[in-house]
Order: C-alpha cells, then sequence, then structure tokens
C-alpha cells in the first residue's frame, strides 16, 4: 500500500519534472531552430508566474499535459476573455475566469472538502472513542495549534470571534500555495490581486476589529492627538503625526500582500530557472541544476506552510494591536 | 562551454528573454487585477461561511467540550481528594479519640478495680474481726455459763456431800459452816464480766 503509494509519487513527479517545461515549449511555439545560429530560447517562466486564460491540464499522450482555454479560443494559441468587460461604478472590471480562479476555486474546493471531512471524522471519533484518531487528529492538531498558540494569544482576550476568519485565511493560503508546487498546478497566491485582496480584507477586519474594540477611542488609533501636550505643541504634532499614523495603517497589508506574492512568485522563478538550467546543460553536469532543483523545491514547501502560518500570525498581531491600542 | 555561455546569458538575459517571448510585451507582476480580486473576494467570502460554519464549528466545540470534560475530570479528582483527606484527617482525629477514651476506661477500670479490691479487703477484715469478736463473746458467755453451771452443780455436790454429812450429824452446824466458808474461798472466775 505504502509502497505503491511512493512509487505512483515518484513516477507522477517525474512525469510533471518533464512535461512542465516541455508542454510550456509546445504552448509557446518555440521559433524553428536555424541551423548555425544560437537555440532559439523560450521564457518557461512568465507564462508560469502570470495569470493567463489557459489552464493546464494532465493528457494521455507526450507532453502529458495540454492546454485548455477557459475564454473563448481565437486561434490555437491564443485565448481571450471569456466575457467583455464590465463597469461598475466607473470601474471596468474583466470579471471572466482565469487559470489563478480556478487554481483558487480549486483550493477552497479541496480546502473544504478535507476540513469538512476531518470534522465529521473527529465528530465521530469524538463520540466513539473520546479523542480523534488518524487524519482528523493531525487536522485537530493543526487547527489547535494556530488557535492556542498563534491566534488567541496575539488576538488577545475574546478573540474567540476571530478564530474562524484567520483558520480560514491560514488553510486557504496554505492550500493556494501548495496547489502551485503539484503539477500542472498554479500559485494563485503568487497573484498580487489574490494577495492585495487577502490583504485588504484582512485590513477591513482590523479595522472594525478596533472599532469594535474601542469605539470613539478608535479614532486616537488614525488621529494623533495627545492630551499631555501642551496645545501650541499639540496641533503641529497632530498635523505631523496623523499621516504617519494613516500610512502606519496602510503599510501593514501592503507589506501582506507584497510578502506572500514575493515569496511565492521569486520561489517559483528560482525553481524554473534550475529547471531550465536542466535542459540548458542537457549533460551530465545537469545533475547540479537538478539536485539544487529538487532542493529549492524542498524549501518551497516549507515556504508554502511558513508563508500561510506568518500571513495568519501578522494578521492576528495586528487584530490584537489595535484591539489594545492607546485610548 | 558552449552549453555554458548559453545558460549564462539565458540567466543574465531573463527579463528581456522573457518580455521578447510575450512578443514584446511587458511582463506585469504588480499591478492587480480587477476582476481576479474580485474572484479572490468572493471565494474568500465563501470559504470563510463554509469553513466556519461546517468545518471549525463542529471542531472547535468538540474540543472545547474535551477541554471542559477533562477541566471537570480534573476538578472533580481534586475534589474527591481533597474529600479524603478530610475524610482522613476525621477518621484519624476519631481514632485517636477512641484510643484516648479506651486508655481512660483502662485507668479508670484499674482504679475501680482497686478501690474495690481494698474496700473488699476492708469488708473481710471488719467480718473476720467481728466473726473472732463473736465466737470471743460466744466463748465467753459459754464460759461463764459453764462456770455457772459448774458453780451449780458444784453447789449441788456440795450439797449432796453437804446432805451425807448432815445425814451423820445433823446438828452439825459448825460442819456446814467450814463447808460455806470453803466454797465462799474459790475464787469466781465466771464472774469476771
Amino acid at each position: 500500500m505504502s509502497a505503491s503509494r511512493t512509487l505512483l509519487l515518484v513516477a507522477s513527479l517525474l512525469v510533471a519534472g518533464v512535461s512542465v517545461p516541455m508542454a510550456a515549449q509546445d504552448a509557446h511555439a518555440p521559433v524553428e531552430a536555424v541551423p548555425g545560429e544560437p537555440a532559439p530560447h523560450t521564457d518557461i517562466i512568465t507564462p508560469h508566474i502570470t495569470d493567463s486564460y489557459f489552464l493546464e491540464v494532465p493528457s494521455l499522450f507526450p507532453p502529458f499535459a495540454k492546454e485548455v482555454c477557459i475564454g473563448r479560443l481565437v486561434s490555437e494559441h491564443e485565448c481571450e476573455a471569456l466575457w467583455k468587460p464590465v463597469r461598475i461604478a466607473g470601474v471596468v472590471i474583466d470579471l471572466s475566469p482565469t487559470k489563478h480562479v480556478v487554481m483558487m476555486l480549486f483550493a477552497a474546493v479541496l480546502v473544504s472538502v478535507v476540513l469538512i471531512v476531518a470534522a465529521q471524522a473527529h465528530k465521530r471519533h469524538t463520540h466513539a472513542v473520546g479523542h480523534p484518531k488518524g487524519f482528523a487528529a493531525g487536522i485537530e492538531a493543526m487547527v489547535l495549534y494556530m488557535r492556542n498558540e498563534v491566534i488567541l494569544p496575539n488576538v488577545g482576550h475574546h478573540g474567540n470571534g476571530f478564530v474562524p476568519f484567520l483558520l480560514t485565511m491560514f488553510f486557504f493560503i496554505l492550500t493556494a500555495n501548495l496547489l502551485g508546487l503539484v503539477p500542472f498546478g498554479a500559485t494563485a497566491t503568487g497573484n498580487i490581486a489574490v494577495t492585495a485582496t487577502l490583504a485588504i480584507i484582512t485590513f477591513l477586519v482590523v479595522e472594525v476589529a478596533g472599532m469594535r474594540a474601542q469605539g470613539m477611542g478608535y479614532l486616537s488609533t488614525i488621529f494623533y492627538w495627545n492630551t499631555e501636550l501642551p496645545l501650541y505643541m499639540r496641533i503641529p504634532m497632530f498635523l505631523i503625526m496623523s499621516p504617519v499614523e494613516m500610512i502606519g495603517k496602510l503599510t501593514k497589508p501592503f507589506a501582506l500582500a507584497i510578502r506572500l506574492f514575493a515569496n511565492m512568485t521569486a520561489g517559483h522563478i528560482v525553481v524554473l530557472a534550475l529547471i531550465g538550467l536542466i535542459f540548458t546543460f542537457a549533460g551530465p553536469i545537469s545533475t547540479a541544476p537538478f539536485l539544487m532543483a529538487v532542493a529549492i523545491m524542498m524549501l518551497e514547501l516549507f515556504v508554502a506552510f511558513l508563508q500561510a502560518f506568518i500571513f495568519t500570525l501578522l494578521a492576528s498581531v495586528f487584530i490584537g494591536q489595535i484591539r489594545e491600542a492607546h485610548h | 562551454m558552449r552549453p555554458l555561455l548559453r545558460s549564462s546569458l539565458l540567466v543574465l538575459a531573463m527579463p528581456s528573454l522573457a518580455a521578447a517571448a510575450e512578443g514584446g510585451g511587458k511582463v506585469d507582476l504588480l499591478s492587480p487585477n480587477g476582476g481576479v480580486m474580485f474572484w479572490t473576494l468572493l471565494i474568500f467570502i465563501l470559504l470563510l461561511v463554509v469553513l466556519s460554519r461546517f468545518a471549525f464549528k463542529p471542531l472547535i466545540a468538540a474540543v472545547e467540550a474535551r477541554e471542559n470534560a477533562l477541566e471537570a475530570a480534573l476538578a472533580s479528582a481534586k475534589r474527591d481528594r481533597e474529600e479524603a483527606a478530610k475524610l482522613l484527617a476525621e477518621q484519624l482525629a476519631n481514632l485517636e479519640a477512641a484510643r484516648a477514651e479506651a486508655q481512660r476506661f483502662i485507668a479508670e477500670g484499674r482504679a475501680t478495680s482497686e478501690k474495690l479490691k481494698l474496700s473488699m479487703l476492708e469488708e473481710t477484715k471488719a467480718a473476720q474481726q467481728e466473726l473472732l469478736d463473736r465466737a470471743r463473746r460466744d466463748i465467753d458467755g459459754e464460759k461463764s455459763r459453764a462456770i455457772a453451771e459448774l458453780r451449780r452443780e458444784a453447789v449441788d455436790l456440795a450439797l449432796a456431800g453437804a446432805g451425807k454429812l448432815i445425814e451423820r450429824n445433823l446438828d452439825d452446824a459448825g460442819n456446814r459452816k467450814l463447808v460455806e466458808d470453803f466454797l465462799a474461798s474459790i475464787p469466781a472466775t465466771g464472774a469476771k464480766k
């Protein structure tokens, strides 16, 4: 059972390692090699880290991957937006589904199924033997660690209301990160639109938490009005410090968005560059980039967990900060 | 040499090559797409609702129930232990009291028996004394009665002797007086009391 599973994993990894660059080459129609001149270069990195209307799916025939257009197919290698951009309140928005939207949806469905199944198993086991077993116990360990060691200590007292939001954030980002590492996957969290939206949601949650916790005292987190200063100092300080406070407020979600986006994108660029080097060398020396690619891939696996954890941790810290900010 | 040169060129020229491969278009990573933002928002909110309703709520409820059960078990164990300790102390105190009482009983019994022994001894002695006295009194009475009897007998004997004498010399008053004098000369031991 375990051996066959491992074999399957190795086989799929092998197929993926071969198929991704080949598929990319196939899709982007490399210029025909002209004898005598250096071989034409094909960009395998940009299509991988940017969004598109193509979806990469497994295929039975070499190169074991093919691209499926999820928009309107214009020609063989051109795919346009499915819908015309709509204008909402003066802003033109293209609501057509893209690769990253599909990946996000997949991540959401995957994480829902996994967590709901685990929760059901957890309930069943708790009824039967008093404690969860197997996979449910693992999920419970993760949830409990995030809840008891990360969220509740940082959010502060009565922080139970924030637990579902922060846990959802954690598991969603984690799943999206991990989906970027599996064959045929794409990293939705390597898209600045996705990370920015998650950061904006976090920002809104943080500010609403501050308003609810502090009432009118929330204004003091925007406007600097220090009553300990004499009036002739208070007004200049107000004029100088208030913009600083506001910028400080906006910097936090900005940093969240950029951190997640940059980590995901950078890791993939490095892995793809190393994979590209394997094919560029095309000889015994390819072993070096191959081993490096494996090592960076393992690092990416760690980073996928780390970035989800950091996003959740910082969101908890921001909520905790604003809830007990100075009055 | 050639592959190495090629690869270093590739690495160095990566950004421009990337741009070139896209048909001259710039690779724009930092401008967010409004549509993707909208979908992210929608997907995240749906996920939040679904997960908090169907995954985290039962999970955390179960965990909290277990935590509460554990806490209750701990509290009850502590209570039981305290109760047991209290009972033990009570038991020990009872035992101590019982022992002290037993000791007191023993001492009391010993004192009582001592007293009883003494009084019984006293009583016995008194009874013995009384018995002795009575015996002595009886003996004395008997003795005086025997003496009196003896004396009466002696008188009778003397009288009988005297009668014989008198039969011989009836008028011999001088003889009678002789006997009388003799009798009077015997000391009256029975009349000691």
